[in-house]
């Protein structure tokens, strides 16, 4: 069937169907009265939606900002009545942030900070070889090894958390850093990247480097790393976000207020001092959220990417 | 040299396994292990083996069975709904208009604050005396709503917050799994005369199979061991119809102290969370 032949059947088949058809010859017709308008149709009916669930997604993340910075008796003032001022600072102060601060939230912060990038650079590491080996080396047990890891990559994390536990107590561990960071420096998420992208790597590359007399691991670091960037970028977003948001295991395993993370902080404003401290639990609330939104939206090309190819290929 | 070489492969994999075994696979086996182990700790034997008795106990007692109806019905509702929003909100992502980029970026949001501050953010907007989603149904002329205060519509609540966080993650995954379809193939299919629908149904959705598989199983094991949303907002009530499965087994354990048929409860679930996933195999695999 040449071109011409199918083009007439297009338009006849966009007759007898009554409907417009977009296609390649869209453009074409967009011009004629009735494709124009349902395109325009089109685009009202696609930016509608757009909207309404855009709305829906911020709603209530605008409203607890804007919440943040008013003060605690005019917080509600504009709920009930409702108006649309409910999404404004009303009375603007920072007192909610002041007075959180000299609490100990910049204290719980840096602790959060550390604690993140901490395990960033174990898990990395750790992550790294693995998933190196697994990508690059033939030996006995790996099949094993492998469906060991991604066992374990997919059990839920809940189902482990009690005995987890109580590991942790028979440990002594209770109350220690270790507790936060030793359980979370092993991610099957990680090791999974990291053996796709040192999959990919051309073996030139690396048996340039093994004719030259190079150990292991000054390929690993010499020639491979430079290569890793997006991996290791992704990677660190992954690591950081599950320790910045994880809120029940520090909980559970260092209650002391020494370790005190963000989001044990945040539901402890929330549990204990809901009644009358709205303005606190508003800021804490909403520095706790910030910080992800500012990691994630200028390193989205990342994260997303992470996210899919963790699922997509496993 | 050539000997040394051979334990290297070990020797980097060394730390990663160690961690793995011991923080993810004994966890679960000590998990299992323990639901056949009562509670009482005798000094010389340590725990004692009680067999089946954990089981027996919670087969007796009402509060579980409750706690397997509400954790099916909530499964039953929020995997196939978040599934098909996901598909729906991919599709509308994935047009190509002006400002798409943007919209994108803002379905982002729920996707990476935690779930603790997203519960806590909808557990206060949807509160029955001073929450702003009343505020907006007093302002629309509708009635103010119990919303997590009643028997009657926790549930379908919990499901709409848990859906604000899971509809635009999930849908990551499908707007990956249409940005891999060849733009030529729905057009050839247009060009045919196919119409939207048809073409969405035809060509779109079964190449869509495989990551909606995905998707529906991964959904499904994180909602059947579903634990921050009744933990933060509801306590499993009003009268037990949020108390899904995780949530009694934690209170097994960690309220009441009765670690064996804690153990036992996630024993259970796991064991029905396993079979869930055969299900989806056997009836959603591409078949090729």
């Amino acid at each position: 069937m040449d071109i011409r032949q199918e083009t007439s059947a297009q338009t006849q088949a966009s007759t007898t169907a009554g409907l417009p058809v977009a296609g390649p010859r869209a453009e074409q017709r967009a011009r004629s009265g009735w494709a124009s308008l349902s395109r325009i149709g089109r685009h009202v009916a696609i930016y509608g939606v757009l909207i309404v669930i855009a709305i829906l997604v911020l709603a209530p993340l605008e409203w607890v900002a804007a919440s943040s910075f008013t003060t605690r008796e005019t917080v509600w003032k504009h709920v009930l009545p409702f108006s649309w001022r409910a999404f404004l600072p009303d009375h603007f102060t920072l007192d909610g942030y002041r007075q959180i601060f000299e609490a100990g939230y910049g204290r719980t912060m840096a602790n959060t900070f550390v604690l993140g990038t901490v395990t960033v650079v174990l898990s990395l590491t750790v992550g790294s070889l693995a998933g190196f080996t697994f990508a690059r080396f033939e030996f006995r047990g790996k099949r094993f090894l492998w469906a060991v890891t991604l066992i374990s990559f997919m059990v839920p994390y809940e189902a482990t958390v009690i005995p987890a536990y109580t590991l942790v107590n028979d440990l002594g561990w209770i109350n220690s850093w270790q507790a936060l960071i030793v359980p979370a420096i092993a991610n099957g998420t990680v090791i999974f990247l990291f053996r796709q992208f040192f999959a990919e790597i051309p073996q030139d590359l690396i048996d340039a480097g093994r004719v030259d007399g190079a150990t292991w691991p000054r390929i690993l670091a010499g020639i491979v790393l430079p290569l890793t960037r997006p991996v290791i970028i992704t990677s660190a977003i992954i690591i950081f976000l599950s320790q910045w948001n994880s809120f029940f295991w520090p909980q559970l395993v260092a209650p002391d207020a020494k370790y005190r993370v963000v989001q044990v902080a945040v539901n402890i404003l929330g549990v204990e001092q809901q009644t009358s401290y709205w303005d606190r639990l508003f800021a804490a609330t909403t520095i706790a959220a910030l910080v992800p939104l500012v990691l994630v939206i200028p390193l989205q090309r990342y994260y997303v990417s992470s996210i899919v190819s963790s699922g997509i290929k496993g | 040299m050539a000997r040394s070489e051979r334990w290297t492969p070990y020797l980097f994999l060394l730390p990663a396994m160690v961690l793995l075994l011991f923080w993810r696979l004994v966890p679960l086996a000590a998990g299992l292990r323990e639901s056949f182990y009562g509670n009482a700790l005798n000094l010389t034997t340590g725990r004692e083996w009680v067999g089946l008795d954990n089981f027996r106990y919670l087969f007796d007692d009402p509060t579980f069975w409750k706690s397997i109806r509400v954790t099916f019905l909530f499964n039953a509702i929020v995997n196939p709904l978040q599934v098909a929003l996901a598909v729906l909100l991919a599709l509308v992502a994935n047009q190509k208009v002006r400002g798409i980029a943007f919209f994108r970026t803002i379905l982002l949001l729920p996707v990476a604050i935690s779930i603790n501050i997203a519960t806590l953010a909808w557990g206060i907007a949807l509160d029955t005396n001073y929450g702003l989603v009343n505020g907006i149904l007093e302002a629309v002329g509708l009635e103010r709503q119990p919303f997590l205060r009643s028997a009657d519509q926790a549930m379908p609540t919990m499901v709409a917050i848990v859906s604000w966080i899971g509809v635009p993650f999930w849908m990551l995954f499908i707007l990956a799994g249409l940005q891999s379809i060849p733009g030529d193939l729905i057009e050839a299919a247009r060009i045919d005369g196919a119409t939207r629908v048809k073409a969405f149904f035809g060509i779109t959705l079964p190449l869509l199979r495989r990551v909606i598989l995905f998707v529906l199983v991964a959904d499904t094991v994180i909602n059947f061991t579903l634990f921050a949303p009744p933990y933060l907002l509801t306590r499993g009530g009003p009268s037990q119809t949020t108390n899904l499965m995780m949530y009694d087994a934690w209170k097994r354990g960690f309220v009441y102290g009765d670690l064996g048929s804690s153990a036992a409860m996630v024993t259970i679930l796991l064991g029905m969370l396993c079979l869930v996933l055969l299900f989806q195999f056997a009836f959603l695999r591409p078949k090729h």
